[in-house]
């Protein structure tokens, strides 16, 4: 890990009003791989950094809007003032001197992040980490390889893809692109929402299995969620890779874009053979970077990065290391993320148990004022939870919980995804929508008051999403 | 922080996108000042010869794209609903007009050339797959496409069962009408057998040797030979040669932006007739839009900074503060480079390795033999030492000599290697000069690349 001495520290802003700041680092080895120390844990730091104050932390996220309750980290994440700075470091690097940037910078620098993941998730080798822009990509990495599968005779038509009825609307439509259009069958298991226990998602994802074996059909792909987006709820997955393995299903894809900074990340553990995380949504880095971790076997065929650049057959790690000339600095500042998140209590695993016992009380603060309930027990929460709506607001299609999410941004000043669940037959006065509320370390107990308070207001004054125009 | 107005398209300057870009008055010109300014921020001392390789951002335009991503981190939610979608639309009209375009539909806004190829094969490579096409249909290229490219047709093509016809190019050429005989007759006999050609993919300007390619009667060619659908890889063309995609009549059309046209990295334009078969043109990465045509699917393709695709207005302002606009730097840098490769030529007693009406913005220069520059290997090793030692950014393309006594001289020996001088508003006659005397000077030290082998 490179030392960083902060030598001052300027915030200001320029006449066009932007917030830059400058932090006057010395690398003494940054730019030289060879010299360079990998270490993963920051805390063995020779200087080790006191913890971040309550001032310095508002400091670095005071490119917030102040005036939004920002309870929807899980949408987009975030990214501290800090990190950012790092980022126009690396940027402003390239533009200096492209050509010695991406002969002599660029890969070194790669690799060091891909090492940090790698000692992060607990993966066996380096060469199981490639960084990507997203979950979206990293899926369609996988997805692709499914395609050439069909179409090369390895898999037959009418085998099958196995995900969660909840998988992400991204990822649904990357198995309709590559997998469906190649030939093969989809099925989706359905399970419960609200959900009481990790068991009623295990014994669906069972009993799916088998009958897809007792059909006679081959699983060739299961896509697992670690914590599906809508609703969010963290998926018992070590018990799902292992019902897989059981049933001889071929590859395992965890789509935990959620997963990094918010849950345990173990790729031993785990044990799936293809696993992707963004880094941008509960990690602190800028907009955007995700690893796809691909287990070594023999048996698993070689992925690609579907742009297809000079590394083309050198391993996904390479291929993504180049993918044609574009800004990669998002790629870069892991190792400094790492540094940051040190300087946090417990560093990641800190924040991480804060987050989660943070959303979780908040959350039971709501229900307790809205007389709701939360969609999942706590243990099913990492950082951000499902909690109800109250049913008079009318929330009775996707739209409306758009509408009502629309409303709350304009109108209340707050920023929270709107669940919208239907209805099961003979429910009486059903909860048909959820709030997912996330806690990232920037919020206050304000912006749970603010939605509370908000919600109060429309109950009060009779608003339902019918009132709401197109 | 306020919004910038601009983001909400409300300005004076983009309140009407379909409307011609205006060339500003000499009043505001910009002053070499200024232009010193803009690029402040590339490496003093270096002479940046190289702007075909990786191109080039003002500072103003940084400035423009960091407001962007801050109003981004600012309130993402906000920013993805209300002003994302619009923001690109944006972009992509100025540069449907840029293009002369008929449907904003056409244009989609991709990272780069490399993704656009991507795009453009994966559709061939599910041709194979789903019988459209059959094992053995052919895919045409030029020798010397860009080798990402040639990778991707691997990956595509090749694996998917299609075969490959590559026409071979010569260089150092003299006219045009070499290239296009060279591929007519390439095309003929790749046909033989009945072999169906299923997809053309012709650079604009080659990468390496630079050319302008005759792109508008290679398409005629294609057409009359009966290839299937042609795609023009003009990575380097938009801000270097004029660009009218009704006059080149290709099916998809792809420049970089950030090449010759001041955006920051990366972003590219992949322009896809409007067709029956446009319609199944996909991005590989598939996300929430997948099925709404190729625009839409590539301005969502999960979390990431867009950034670099929404200053497109920004840039057309910039380009029109010089005199001709885009037009009138891409004249200007054409006869600068031109000017200054016949300068090195001489100096070095070597040629330009084409006619100068072949030259985009970048010349290939004959280096002198002595310094035996005689395998890629070579040339790349002397470009670092070029950068290492004498603070030159330049590449270098080694050329095998087919014929001793035919190919181009330096002296009584033939030329193996040129060097791609790039001209941008930025260069300076000193570059060049310090380019010259670099190579004076390894000449006069017996200096050849075996030397550097030796290290």
């Amino acid at each position: 890990m490179s030392h960083f001495t902060k030598q001052g520290l300027s915030p200001f802003k320029t006449k066009r009003g932007f917030l830059n700041l400058h932090y006057r680092f010395s690398f003494p080895c940054i730019f030289s791989p060879s010299k360079r120390g990998i270490d993963t844990h920051a805390s063995h730091h020779l200087d080790r950094k006191p913890l971040i104050s309550d001032a310095e932390l508002r400091f670095e996220f005071a490119h917030h809007d102040p005036a939004v309750a920002r309870v929807n980290n899980g949408s987009f994440g975030s990214c501290p003032a800090s990190i950012i700075a790092a980022q126009q470091r690396w940027q402003l690097q390239v533009l200096r001197q492209p050509d010695d940037f991406y002969l002599n910078r660029l890969r070194p620098g790669i690799l060091h992040t891909r090492t940090v993941i790698k000692g992060l998730i607990n993966a066996g080798d380096v060469d199981e980490i490639s960084i990507v822009d997203n979950a979206t990509a990293a899926a369609a990495i996988v997805l692709q390889q499914a395609g050439w599968a069909f179409a090369e005779g390895r898999f037959n038509q009418g085998d099958a893809a196995v995900m969660l009825c909840h998988a992400y609307g991204a990822v649904k439509k990357s198995v309709e692109a590559y997998f469906s259009r190649a030939g093969g069958r989809v099925i989706e298991v359905q399970y419960p929402f609200p959900v009481s226990s990790k068991y009623e998602i295990i014994s669906e994802f069972q009993k799916v299995l088998e009958k897809v074996r007792s059909d006679g059909h081959k699983v060739r792909l299961a896509l697992i969620d670690h914590i599906t987006s809508m609703p969010r709820v963290v998926i018992p997955i070590k018990e799902l890779v292992e019902i897989c393995r059981n049933e001889d299903v071929d590859q395992i894809f965890v789509d935990a874009a959620h997963a990094m900074g918010c849950t345990k990340v173990d790729m031993q553990e785990i044990g799936a053979d293809y696993y992707t995380s963004n880094l941008h949504k509960c990690f602190f880095c800028p907009p955007s970077v995700s690893f796809l971790y691909c287990r070594k076997s023999e048996t698993l065929p070689d992925l690609h990065h579907p742009m297809v650049s000079h590394g083309y057959g050198n391993g996904l790690p390479i291929e993504s290391s180049w993918i044609g000339t574009r800004d990669y600095s998002a790629q870069l500042v892991v190792p400094e993320v790492v540094e940051f998140v040190s300087r946090f209590e417990g560093g990641i695993e800190g924040i991480r148990k804060r987050n989660h016992e943070k959303v979780v009380e908040m959350g039971q603060m709501l229900v307790k004022a809205w007389g709701t309930n939360l969609g999942s027990p706590p243990e099913m929460c990492s950082s951000m939870a499902m909690v109800g709506l109250p049913a008079c607001l009318g929330i009775s299609s996707d739209w409306d919980g758009l509408k009502l999410r629309t409303h709350l941004r304009e109108c209340f000043g707050i920023e929270v995804h709107i669940y919208y669940r239907e209805p099961e037959d003979g429910e009486v006065n059903p909860v048909t929508g959820y709030a997912r509320i996330s806690h990232q370390v920037y919020n206050t107990i304000d912006d749970y008051c603010k939605l509370r308070d908000a919600v109060n207001k429309l109950v009060n004054d009779g608003f339902t999403c019918a009132l709401l125009s197109i | 922080m306020d919004e910038d107005p601009r983001a909400n398209g409300e300005s004076n300057d983009h309140s009407n996108p379909s409307k011609k870009p205006k060339i500003s008055s000499s009043l505001s010109l910009i002053t070499q000042l200024q232009i010193q300014q803009e690029f402040a921020h590339h490496q003093d001392g270096v002479a940046r010869i190289n702007n075909g390789s990786f191109g080039s951002c003002p500072a103003s335009i940084l400035a423009a794209q960091r407001r962007w991503q801050l109003q981004f981190l600012r309130q993402p939610d906000s920013f993805f609903f209300n002003y994302l979608q619009k923001s690109i639309l944006h972009s992509r009209t100025i540069i449907k007009n840029l293009i002369n375009a008929h449907h904003v539909e056409e244009v989609s806004l991709v990272d780069n050339a490399t993704t656009a190829a991507a795009i453009v094969l994966q559709h061939i490579g599910w041709g194979f797959a789903e019988g459209q096409f059959h094992k053995g249909d052919a895919v045409v290229m030029l020798h010397c496409a860009f080798q990402a490219v040639k990778k991707s047709i691997q990956a595509y093509v090749t694996r998917a069962g299609g075969s490959v016809i590559q026409v071979e190019l010569p260089f150092p050429v003299r006219s045009k009408d070499q290239i296009i005989a060279e591929f007519q007759r390439a095309l003929v006999i790749g046909k033989a057998n009945g072999r169906k050609v299923r997809l053309a993919i012709i650079d604009h300007i080659t990468s390496m040797p630079s050319l302008i390619i005759p792109v508008r009667e290679l398409v005629c060619i294609c057409r009359e030979e009966g290839v299937d659908q042609v795609f023009v890889d003009a990575a380097h063309a938009v801000g270097s040669v004029h660009v009218d995609v009704q006059e080149i009549g290709a099916d998809f059309y792809v420049s970089n932006l950030h090449k010759w046209f001041f955006c920051p990295p990366s972003v590219a334009f992949l322009y896809c007739r409007k067709s029956p078969l446009s319609l199944n043109l996909h991005h590989p990465v598939v996300s929430h839009e997948y099925g709404n045509g190729l625009a839409v699917e590539s301005s969502w393709i999960g979390t990431r900074d867009y950034s670099s695709q929404l200053v497109v207005p920004e840039v057309l302002d910039f380009v029109n503060r010089f005199e001709g606009g885009i037009d009138g730097i891409s004249k200007r840098n054409h006869d600068a480079v031109v000017d200054m490769g016949e300068m090195l030529a001489k100096a070095w007693g070597t040629v330009l390795g084409s006619p100068p009406d072949m030259c985009p913005s970048m010349a290939m220069v004959g280096l002198p033999a002595s310094l035996g520059i005689s395998s890629d290997d070579d040339a790349l090793k002397i470009r670092t030492h070029l950068r290492d030692h004498f603070q030159v950014e330049v590449p270098i393309h080694h050329q095998a000599p087919k014929d001793s006594k035919v190919g181009a001289r330096n002296g009584n020996n033939c030329i193996t290697a040129y060097a791609r001088i790039s001209h941008q508003v930025y260069n300076k006659v000193d570059d060049y000069i310090k380019f010259r005397e670099a190579i004076n000077q390894l000449v006069h030290d017996g200096f050849t690349c075996k030397v550097l082998s030796q290290k």
